[in-house]
């Protein structure tokens, strides 16, 4: 990298960001504007949680692979039990991750969990039990995808320190074994 | 060192032997049942239901064999740019690798191409699950084995479609009817599937939720036949054929799931709750 130019980075993969964006600002939109237009409440259900269907997964399958190169999913193994896989890139790749794509992801994430649980909150004070089911199924697709990416990056710093002390570790003893042959 | 790109491009085949010999090893050694996390970055096996990645193995193990192997291959390339002939050059591991190649590099089907075999994977995937719960197939013996892929999108559909259904053949009060319908089958399967815990049963909760879901699949039938004809006696036919479908779909999974002195237990209220789904057809006008 020429250290004389401004590092300033660009999304790496703008399609990417925009859909992992656009379904979730979709279905929050669609939310919000439509008890101003329509009285139909099961055009609004169906719309809204299939958007925030289709956001989750966005954001499983594709955005989280693209923009932080993580990926979580569920296996039953041979013996019937389930189990849960979370993936990570390797190191380097993860360090050359945009810092903007990573930011965005993260944050857009949080955000619409907390934007859901504010609508849940008005939908609650309302008495609106049908409207409190909406917000209910798309808190849920949220919360499992910021849960599942979550245990993802943690496993990914885990593996991060454990590869570092392993290598610190592996140079430490090649230092000690030359040092010893030396001698 | 050349290998900064290793995550984008393709395998070499003798890396893949060495993949194949680290999964041989994996599925040796057999996964404990630790929910949280306890996987590295690995390759996922082979049942997996998402693309593998081109995520590679122990990061000590692979940079090294893969650095020596690349650097012949592959011509000078910056990392953002993957060259064109990369993913052809490396025959299995190409469908792998060209996802995540294609996914950093130019093009203009770079995000349509492998977000499209992701859909038509899960498409297959929910097709199958019906065919192996609800037709009669060899499977059924099994059940456990069944409906290992267990997915949660043929489910969503069906009780998406069947409150559509019903609340489209309801003259009056048709929100209410979708809510109350995705409701109750929603919550409905959440609690057989407790109930199926609680009875000591060994059962997996997601797994349970995807085979009550799919069985739906005879009832959805039924409503969208009660809705075009609207003749009482045939609802009735047909609503109690579509019924002993779905009961017939349910059972080996939920009788062998729990102690045989129990099964009527944890199958009374499967039946109960598709019988109430049935009179809610039935009773729609």
């Amino acid at each position: 990298m020429d250290p004389s130019q401004p590092v300033v980075e660009n999304y790496a993969n703008p399609k990417t960001c925009f859909f992992h964006v656009a379904f979730k600002a979709a279905a929050l939109a669609f939310y919000i504007l439509s008890s101003l237009f329509f009285d139909n409440f099961v055009i609004i259900f169906v719309v809204t949680v299939f958007l925030a269907a289709l956001d989750f997964w966005v954001v499983k399958n594709v955005s989280g692979r693209i923009l932080v190169g993580l990926r979580w999913w569920n296996e039953i193994d041979d013996n019937g039990e389930s189990i849960w896989k979370f993936e990570c890139l390797d190191q380097e790749s993860l360090a050359r991750m945009n810092k903007k794509d990573s930011w965005l992801f993260w944050w857009t994430l949080y955000l619409t969990a907390v934007a859901w649980t504010i609508l849940g909150i008005f939908s609650l004070i309302r008495l609106q039990a049908d409207y409190l089911l909406v917000v209910g199924v798309c808190l849920t697709l949220s919360i499992a995808n910021i849960v599942g990416f979550t245990k993802c990056r943690k496993d990914a710093k885990k593996q991060i320190q454990a590869f570092a002390t392993q290598t610190i570790a592996s140079r430490f003893s090649s230092t000690l074994q030359s040092a010893f042959t030396v001698v | 060192m050349s290998h900064s790109h290793s995550d984008t491009v393709p395998l070499h085949a003798s890396s893949q032997s060495d993949i194949d010999e680290i999964e041989n090893l994996m599925n040796a050694t057999v996964l404990p049942a630790r929910p949280p996390s306890p996987a590295r970055a690995q390759i996922p096996v082979s049942s997996s239901p998402f693309l593998p990645s081109s995520i590679p193995p122990e990061p000590p193990l692979k940079p090294s064999s893969a650095a020596q192997k690349f650097v012949p291959s592959v011509p000078a390339a910056a990392p953002s740019a993957p060259p064109p002939p990369l993913p052809a050059s490396s025959g299995g591991g190409g469908p792998r690798q060209g996802f995540e190649a294609t996914g950093f590099g130019p093009g203009p089907n770079t995000l349509t191409e492998p977000v499209w075999d992701t859909v038509k994977r899960d498409m297959s995937r929910i097709v199958s699950n019906l065919k192996l719960v609800v037709f009669p197939n060899p499977y059924r013996e099994d059940p456990g084995k069944a409906l290992r892929d267990w997915d949660l999108w043929g489910p969503f559909f069906f009780i998406v479609f069947l409150g559509l259904v019903l609340s489209w053949s309801a003259s009056v009060k048709k929100s209410e009817v979708f809510a109350v319908a995705f409701a109750l089958l929603a919550a409905g399967a959440v609690i057989l599937t407790l109930n199926v815990l609680l009875l000591g049963g060994h059962i997996i909760f997601f797994q349970s939720l995807s085979l009550l879901g799919y069985c739906l699949f005879p009832l959805d039938v039924g409503a969208l036949i009660c809705l075009l004809k609207d003749n009482v006696i045939l609802k009735v036919i047909v609503v109690c054929v579509t019924l002993a479908w779905s009961s017939w779909a349910a059972y080996p999974f939920m009788s062998s799931a729990v102690n045989p002195r129990r099964k009527a237990l944890a199958l009374y209220p499967v039946f109960l709750m598709y019988v109430s789904v049935g009179f809610l057809i039935i009773a729609i006008d």
